[in-house]
This record gives C-alpha cells, structure tokens and sequence, in this order.
C-alpha cells in the first residue's frame, strides 16, 4: 500500500511538471486548498486501510466532493468577502494531523 | 491484498494529488509574488545604480547643452544670430529651457482621513488619470508651460501609473503632487474651480488640492532626450 501511495504520487508530480497546464494566480488559492482537500483524502484512505473499513466508493466519492466542497467554499468565501477558506484549511489541516497521529500509532504497535 | 479496488483508487486518487501538486507548484513558482529575498535585493541595487547614472546624464545633457549655447552665442554674425534667436525660440517651443513667470501652483495630496473598513483605499489616493485630467485643464485654460514635481512637461511627456505610483517622463513622483502651471493666474485658476469641474469631483473624495497664484513661478526645463528615432521630417519641395 504504501508503495502505491508513494510511487503513483511521484508518478504524478513528474507528470505534472511535464504537462503545459497553468493555474491562474487568481484561481491559485482554490487550487490550494482543493490539493488539501485531496490530500486528506488519501490519508483518510490509508488510514481505513489499515483498520480494514476501506471503501472503494466512499473514498472515490469523498475525494472528488471534499475537494470540489473546498475550492468551492473558497470561492463563495471570496464572493461574499468573509474568507470562508479558513474553515476548508483549518478543518483539512485538524483531520490530517488526526489521521497522521493514528496512522502512527497502527504502525507502532504493529512493528512491536 | 485485503480490498478490491483499493490499490487502484488509492493509485489514481494519488496520481492526480501528484499532478495537482506539480501544477500549482510550478504556477507558484512563477508568480512575481515568490521573488526570493536575494533578487530583491539584487533589483534594488540595480534601481538605485540605475537611478544615480539617470541623475548623472540629466545633469550632463543640461551641462552639454549649456556648452553648446556658449559655444553657438560666442560666434558672431547675422545669419548666426538670426539662427540662435530661431534656435532660442525652438527651444523655448520644445521646453527645453527653464522659464519662469506669472501662474498658479496646485497641489494635490492624498485624502487624509482614515480607511473605514471595507472601504476601497483607491477612491481616497490621486491618480493618474486625476493629474492628466488637471494638466488638461490647465493647457485648456493657456498655461504656457507646466511641471510636476519639478518634471517638465513636454509634447512627448507621459502622465502613467506603474504599480503603486505615477511617472511622470519616466520619473517616479510621489504625492504631494506640486504642479506648477505658468499662465494667467486668474484664468487657470477658476479654470480649475469651476462647478463640476474635476477639482470638484477630486474633493468629494477628501482629496486635498491647494491653488495658490504667483508672481513667479519657475518651471524647470525638460531633462529627458529629445531624440526622434523614428519621425523624419516630410520634404516639402
């Protein structure tokens, strides 16, 4: 598992240096916080793996609305000028050092 | 392998998160905003040279053109003095000669009062379009011959915002704005308090002008180049 993670996520940062694609500045921020979105997917991924609740569709779907969800929120945010944001970075970060802390506590007592 | 399906999602969510972090890296990257503390630097020394070899060629193309007054005046004859009084004439057309007299000295500084929250900080500060709009109306009203902040302005000269603030012949100049117009007092000054005139709209805005009429204004002359590179003048033969 962790193989996959690691290879397919260098895979994708080779790739994405290759391909001719440029945010905006503008949309920038959106795209921030939709990778912080993503990336507490995957971490809440690995985490059910390992406590064997993993679903395929729940993780599918999660990632593709936690992200939407995010960048969205960013942007109505920015619309009605209250920097809504705040509540995707602080809610994605508070999960991902969860999930973090949990993920090294399996992996601590599996290696005892 | 525990769960159907796991390695593959787990390998395409991952796949796109690595595409996703590269782009917006790369974009990042190439933003103005993440200049490195080093270029900063390294562009403002190159400002600051730039700059004193600036001040140091105004200064010699006024020297050189003091010298080559000299050296025109110092020959003598009538073809040679007709010419340097149609020379005298010339320049004094193009602004290339400090001139002084009778006119008015505006000037424009940004609103004083405090920002409210939520307030747009464009509305309270001059801009560009402020100062082009007050040097119209001042030539419209016949001022001979107008400075800002000491800058001369000519045929050629450019009123522009770049960035935080306005050139003026490719001069930095920072508020307050001193513009000193020669001309009929009385005319350009109630040229630019007229109702609904521009000073008017200016001052909607807290923004604080000042018309102050004189006995002798001294409008410097322009210090740029007066080269023309690509106008030729037309043969009329």
């Amino acid at each position: 598992m962790w193989l996959v993670v690691v290879f397919c996520m260098i895979l994708g940062i080779v790739i994405g240096f290759q391909l001719p694609l440029f945010i905006p500045l503008v949309y920038a921020k959106y795209m921030s916080i939709a990778i912080l979105a993503v990336l507490d997917s995957v971490f809440g991924g690995i985490r059910a793996y390992m406590e064997n609740v993993f679903d395929t569709t729940i993780f599918v779907t999660g990632f593709i609305t936690n992200a939407l969800l995010a960048a969205g929120l960013a942007y109505l945010g920015d619309r009605l000028g209250v920097e809504l944001y705040l509540a995707a970075v602080v809610a994605f970060g508070v999960r991902l050092f969860q999930n973090l802390a949990i993920l090294r506590r399996y992996l601590l007592k599996k290696s005892y | 392998m525990k769960f159907k399906g796991a390695q593959v999602s787990m390998a395409a969510v991952c796949l796109i998160l690595g595409i996703m972090l590269a782009v917006q890296f790369r974009s990042n990257e190439n933003s103005p905003r993440n200049l490195s503390g080093d270029r900063w630097t390294e562009i403002t020394v190159q400002l600051e040279n730039l700059q004193r070899e600036r001040d140091f060629l105004a200064e010699e193309v006024l020297s050189l053109r003091e010298k080559l007054e000299n050296a025109a005046s110092n020959q003598q004859g009538g073809a040679v003095k007709a010419l340097n009084e149609e020379l005298a004439k010339a320049n004094m057309a193009a602004g290339l000669v400090a001139v002084k007299g009778k006119g008015v000295i505006v000037t424009l500084n940004d609103s004083p009062r405090g920002l409210q929250p939520g307030e747009d900080p464009n509305l309270y500060i001059i801009h560009d379009e402020d100062l082009l709009k007050v040097v119209n109306e001042l030539r419209a009203a016949g001022a001979e011959a107008i400075s800002i902040n000491g800058h001369r302005l000519v045929a050629s000269s450019e009123i522009r915002c770049a960035g935080t603030t306005i050139l003026v012949n490719v001069n930095k100049i920072a508020p307050p704005f001193v513009i000193n117009a020669i001309g009929d007092p009385e005319i350009l000054e109630s040229s630019l308090r007229i109702k609904g005139g521009w000073l008017e709209t200016l001052q909607i805005w807290g923004i604080q002008a000042q018309i102050q009429p004189s006995d002798t204004i001294e409008v410097p002359a322009f210090k740029g180049s007066t080269k023309f590179q690509y106008a030729k003048p037309v043969k009329s033969s």
